[in-house]
């Protein structure tokens, strides 16, 4: 597919005698939203660690824009427009909100170091312009209130958004999240999927999400593929994955409208 | 009790306590500095005692500018030692990294025992001596001082400081966040070198001996004692603990052998009753602002 953002190429991933991803391959479109779905230790987010480049693939390819970037450290991949959110949360609990964000805003920057030491012009404009964007970002997310907070010390749902301030914050094209809505009742699910059409939206994203609630996603999505132990059983409009018996079988125990455990 | 000798020793102190500090700030627990502290001292030992173009005096005294380009060459040396080090080092994590600098430590001081012209176990003597008396050396030592507490006071407003401080919390999500970690660990490392390089060319002059016990294990564990007892998390601590933990022996000297076992149970008590160490980023935030990250306020 020409207009590809992301494909990953019958991509797989050994851990020892586990095979955690194998031969898996599909494409994601620039603009749309992209689900993963499957049970628990599926690979979905060893998908995504072979993605962000956090673990390298045993075999397959990671293309972007037509590129291969599977040999690129993750800043790397970081600065060509990818960026994620962590499954267990990965905040930099030392820093205040405010500087989690600035941490991330870091690229968006054309002074270097010693203008930083001397205190330059061209350094006070770019913390100026990286502070504006923080709170451009925190607004939006509705954490302005926190801004000095020390970010481990926040409410768990409040720590997800910082999470995805933190990963909008360094101007990616395509966004990885990795169950964004685990820990949240069903109303904050809501909000939350209200948000991510928002941001999608607002910073011209591609999205790709991993989320146990079934309805949920597929509410969301404009399209999904099915992981099973390694294997993708299912790709396509959720529509088509909902009737697919192999889903069917392996995941939706026989009913597309349950969640899973 | 505290004269200028002590002074500037206590103040050599808060610049190692700083070069520990720097690599620590980015997560990264690095011993090496006695390895630079003791390259920066050879090098100015060396060039001070054999180089006749720098002004030695047949009297021993030694031109001020001389000293000022050893301490610019003491540092640049110690630093290109750590990039090139400090590639292959910090590959490693945690106690790994630790040990790997140690053995940095061991082989720069076995390499300065043997190396023909470093004078063996005796070292290096009779140094040359820019200032009169120790006031000089004092003067020297706090500039040094002062210009390294502004570098480390700015890091906290700029992307490097912080890139360190997130790559302390956690480093994959840092490299995730588009932040070169490599860069910027092995910045953090050569400026620690630096600062300890820097320190060692002064330390040369001021001890008017050099010898490859001054960059022994030993002192990796003093300096780290320096940050463990001073506080890791602003750059005051290492500071404060570098200028009590060398002031603390000579003040203790009065109550003869008992000394010891007081200064060990300062080391021990300290963390015991400050975790975070004498200067703690919660305290400075209470005594105003000045050496903790500064708070911004919404425009
Ligand atoms: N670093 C690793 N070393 C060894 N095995 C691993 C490693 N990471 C993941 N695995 C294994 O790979 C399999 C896939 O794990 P993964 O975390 O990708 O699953 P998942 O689909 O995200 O599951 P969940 O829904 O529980 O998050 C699991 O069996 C897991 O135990
Ligand atoms: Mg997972």
């Amino acid at each position: 597919m020409s207009t590809a953002l992301l494909e990953v190429r019958d991509l797989s991933c050994r851990f020892g005698g586990l095979m955690a991803l194998d031969g898996v391959s599909f494409s994601v479109a620039s603009g749309e939203i992209f689900g993963l779905i499957g049970p628990n230790g599926a690979g979905k987010t060893t998908l995504f660690n072979l993605v962000s480049g956090l673990t390298p693939p045993s075999s397959g390819s990671v293309i972007w824009r037509g590129a291969a970037i599977t040999d690129l450290p993750p800043h790397r991949r970081n600065r060509l427009g990818l960026a994620r959110t962590f499954q267990n949360l990965r905040l930099f609990d030392d820093l205040s909100v405010l500087d989690n964000l600035l941490v991330a805003l870091e690229r968006h920057s054309r002074s270097s170091s010693i203008d930083g030491l001397l205190c330059t012009a061209r350094h006070r404009q770019a913390e100026r312009q990286r502070r504006e964007a923080a709170w451009q970002l925190l607004e939006e997310l509705g954490l302005s209130a926190l801004a000095d907070r020390q970010a481990g010390t926040l409410a768990y749902g409040d720590r997800r958004r910082l999470e995805m301030a933190r990963a909008l914050g360094t101007d990616p094209a395509l966004l990885l999240l990795d169950e964004p809505a685990a820990g949240l009742n069903p109303a904050e699910k809501e909000g939350l999927c209200a948000l991510i059409q928002e941001l999608r939206q607002r910073h011209r994203l591609t999205v790709m999400i991993i989320e146990h609630h079934v309805p949920l996603l597929m509410r969301l999505c404009d399209r999904m593929a099915v992981l099973d132990f390694g294997v993708r059983i299912a790709l396509g409009s959720p529509n088509v994955v909902r009737r697919d018996p192999r889903v069917i079988a392996a995941y939706l125990g026989g009913d597309a409208s349950g969640e899973t455990p | 009790m505290i004269d200028n000798g002590l002074l500037v020793q206590m103040l050599l102190g808060a610049l190692l306590g700083l070069s520990v500090y720097l690599p620590l700030a980015a997560g990264q627990l690095s011993l090496a500095t006695p390895a630079f502290y003791a390259v920066g001292g050879t090098l100015a030992a060396l060039l001070s005692t054999r180089w006749s173009v720098l002004g030695a005096t047949a009297a021993g005294g030694f031109p001020v500018l001389s000293l000022l380009l050893e301490l610019v060459l003491g540092g640049a040396l110690a630093g290109t030692l750590a990039l090139l080090v400090g590639r292959l080092v910090l590959r490693l994590r945690g106690i790994y990294l630790a040990i790997a600098t140690i053995a940095l430590v061991e082989i720069v001081r076995v390499a300065i025992l043997n190396l023909p012209f470093t004078g063996g176990a005796i070292g290096i003597f009779s140094i040359p001596q820019p200032f009169t008396d120790a006031s000089g050396y004092l003067l020297t030592a706090l500039i040094l001082l002062v210009l390294t507490g502004w570098i480390c006071q700015r890091l906290d407003t700029m992307p490097l400081g912080r890139a360190m401080a997130a790559i302390r919390d956690d480093e994959l999500a840092a490299g995730c966040m588009g932040i070169d970690t490599t860069r910027v660990k092995l910045t953090a490392f050569v400026l620690s070198a630096v600062v300890a390089g820097t320190s060692g060319a002064l330390a040369a002059h001021f001890l008017n001996t050099w010898n490859a016990r001054q960059g022994s294990f030993d002192v990796s564990i003093t300096t780290l004692a320096f940050v463990i007892l001073g506080g890791s998390r602003a750059w005051l601590g290492p500071v404060v603990g570098g200028l009590l933990l060398t002031a603390l022996p000579e003040l203790l000297r009065p109550v003869g052998d008992v000394r010891l076992v007081l200064f060990g149970l300062v080391i021990v008590l300290g963390p015991v009753l400050a975790p975070r160490g004498l200067v703690s980023p919660e305290l400075l935030e209470r005594l105003g602002r000045w050496g903790s990250p500064t708070r911004e306020q919404k425009p």
